[in-house]
């Protein structure tokens, strides 16, 4: 071969040089604010200190934590459990792009709008609530709006697409014939797509889960507007300690904390979910102590 | 783990992720364009929509300018991003705490009073009351005023001019306060007749008592952002707010159902003041502003755009026309936010737990 001079560096560069300028250059910064002292009217003084990180253990702090934990999880699993059909329907339908098109559609008006269209939704005088009180179902509105159940619905709303996404693609994939083998091997329906499917679209749920955990974990936005009193997450307080009480150095460590917190359970999640190769039917199958993981490869078990 | 867009066929997925991202740069690269001709500019930093552009317009038009009005939601931005550099405006309008602030730090052009012609015109009262910049040397009164209580009558007839409305049973689960700890705060301490500076650490206890035991119980949500949305559309019946936000959403056909006042035991009070920045290379004309809103007939368009009372300039009040929210007198009792130093931690901590609730 000639020495023809490779390029691939060079093509690659301006990705380096994003991910440098946008990501790695900011969480330098604000692991480095996280250790300063803060400023008495905002900002950071340049003397090292690790009060930040003292002042994290705070109860109230640890309970918004705990809080949040629990939003993102219950608000999680709604996603996927309505994601996973989507997908079903769109990767077994004739008419694949206009389905992905309209699950993208929603994309085109501001995030903001959105939550403000869900409050017209919901609201005591909106469109749900006129519609039950003109059926007669109700005779004074249901207070939908300004508690947890309303910022899960409306997160789940969200991020709804970032689950279907990676789930239609990995089931697109999947050979459906070895659902019709399941079920000439005496597998129920429901059995069928429990013990043959499930396993065999594990990398497209695993991507689904960390694409709608970690940025409903983050959530600011949609707590504010459409939660109530009890409806403060670990985002809001990240933002009230940059915009109004002046503490830089503990937002910057709450986001640090979450951030590592995060990255290593993405991590081992990841890590974990490799381990099993699903499609191999000589594998014996696994002990059904590991539960939890549905990493069950059970293709001929039975 | 095959990340599942990584995967072989990706076909389907990916145009959609195209589109995607094709409208994030879209949009995201609107705006932020300059025109290029060379007319003189002045870089005005002021709240969210706080002088009518009526107003800015007449100004543009007699001096051949034009202005660039940029915008904050809250003073502690504001400072962050002046003090972040880089920016270029001459006219800021902070609230008095944050004038004395950026007086400390040495951001603020003195004012040039010989520039002024109008600034007899302002309230001697409202000048006696600007103990953060005593004498008023580097600030100018642009409007004082102060959050108070918005009640839609239709649904709440009968009610007392007092903060003990939050305290009512009979309206839990209808009334929002500001997401805002100083406001919160210095109402609760204001109606237990303290200073809403206070300090000492009884009085901060008393304060979150009246908050955490007699109003929230009450409140459906703390909210800075949406509460005239919400009020304006019969969600909330009693807000605690600001006047020009309510005024703003209500439709003009049901005025009549609202009532907004300053609650009788006072509370925390602000002087929004304009200031000039040190760095600033258009003084004059930042100054030739300033003395363009103390003229009466611009203060009286100023304050009936807002239906605010012209509580700054005094011969502006006999020029307005539309009606107030609520009376200059009622601003008597209310005792101004000043800058707490680092006495500020304590508030901060009693405001988290207040906020994180149980």
């Amino acid at each position: 071969m000639s020495a023809k001079r490779n390029y691939g560096s060079l093509y690659a560069a301006p990705q380096g040089l994003w991910l440098l300028l946008f990501f790695a250059a900011p969480l330098v910064i604000i692991v480095a604010y996280s250790f300063m002292e803060k400023g008495l009217y905002g900002g950071v003084e340049p003397r090292l200190s690790l009060d930040a990180y003292r002042a994290l253990a705070n109860p109230s702090l640890l309970l918004v934590a705990f809080r949040t934990l629990l939003v993102s999880l219950v608000a999680t699993v709604l996603t996927l459990i309505v994601a996973l059909p989507c997908g079903y329907s769109i990767a077994r339908s004739g008419n694949q792009s206009l389905r992905l098109f309209l699950v993208i559609v929603p994309f085109w008006t501001n995030f903001l709008v959105r939550i403000y269209a869900w409050i017209a939704i919901l609201g005591n005088e909106g469109f749900l609530n006129d519609a039950l009180r003109a059926l007669g179902v109700v005779a004074d509105p249901v207070q939908f709006l300004y508690n947890q159940w309303a910022v899960v619905l409306v997160l789940v709303y969200m991020y709804l697409p970032y689950a279907i996404l990676p789930l239609f693609s990995t089931i697109d994939k999947f050979d459906f014939t070895l659902l019709e083998a399941a079920r000439d091997l005496g597998a129920t329906k429901l059995e069928a797509l429990r013990l043959v499917l499930l396993p065999n679209i594990k990398g497209g749920l695993v991507t689904a889960i960390l694409f709608t955990f970690i940025p409903i974990f983050g959530a600011y936005a949609v707590p504010l507007l459409v939660g109530g009193k009890d409806s403060y997450m670990l985002g809001n307080i990240i933002a009230d300690q940059v915009t109004k009480t002046r503490n830089w150095p503990l937002a910057a460590a709450i986001s640090m904390t979450v951030t590592v917190l995060t990255g290593l359970a993405a991590l081992v999640f990841l890590f974990r979910s490799r381990k099993p190769a699903p499609q191999s039917v000589e594998e014996p199958a696994a002990p059904l102590g590991v539960a939890g993981t549905s990493a069950v490869p059970s293709g001929g078990a039975r | 783990m095959k990340t599942a867009l990584s995967g072989r066929r990706v076909g389907a997925a990916f145009p959609a992720v195209l589109v995607l991202v094709g409208f994030a740069l879209l949009f995201g690269s609107c705006g932020g364009g300059k025109s290029a001709d060379a007319k003189k500019r002045l870089f005005i930093y002021n709240w969210t929509y706080y002088t009518p552009d009526s107003v800015i317009e007449k100004f543009e038009k007699e001096y051949d300018v034009e202005v660039v009005y940029d915008s904050f939601p809250s003073n502690e931005e504001m400072f962050a991003k002046l003090k972040a550099g880089g920016s270029d405006y001459d006219i800021v309008f902070p609230s008095g705490d944050y004038v004395s602030i950026m007086v400390k730090e040495g951001m603020l052009a003195p004012i040039d009073r010989t520039k002024l012609k109008n600034f007899g015109n302002v309230d001697p009262a409202v000048l006696a009351r600007c103990d953060f910049d005593p004498g008023n040397v580097y600030s100018v009164p642009y409007y004082m005023g102060a959050a108070g209580v918005a009640v839609n009558k239709a649904k709440v007839p009968t009610f007392e001019k007092s903060w003990s409305i939050f305290g009512r049973k009979d309206l839990a689960g209808k009334m929002t306060m500001l997401d805002d700890m100083r406001e919160v705060m210095g109402d609760a301490l204001a109606y237990k007749g303290k200073s809403v500076n206070a300090t000492g650490d009884a009085d901060l206890a008393l304060a979150r008592e009246v908050i955490e035991r007699e109003w929230v119980p009450n409140l459906l949500k703390f909210d800075a952002e949406a509460f005239a949305k919400g009020f304006a559309a019969g969600e909330f019946w009693v807000v605690q707010g600001y006047a020009e936000s309510i005024y703003a959403e209500i439709d003009p056909a049901k005025r009549g159902d609202v009532e907004f006042f300053i609650p009788k035991e006072g509370g925390p009070m602000y002087i929004d003041s304009m200031v000039v920045l040190k760095g600033s290379k258009r003084q004059d004309l930042a100054h030739a502003f300033i003395d363009f809103i103390h003229r009466p007939e611009m203060y009286a368009e100023f304050v009936d755009a807002f239906g605010f009372p012209a509580t700054c300039n005094v011969p502006a009040r006999a020029l307005k026309k539309g009606p107030e929210w609520y009376p200059a007198a009622a601003l008597e009792p209310c005792e101004l936010k000043g800058d707490l130093g680092p006495a500020l931690e304590k508030y901060n901590a009693i405001w988290q737990e207040i906020r994180v609730g149980k």
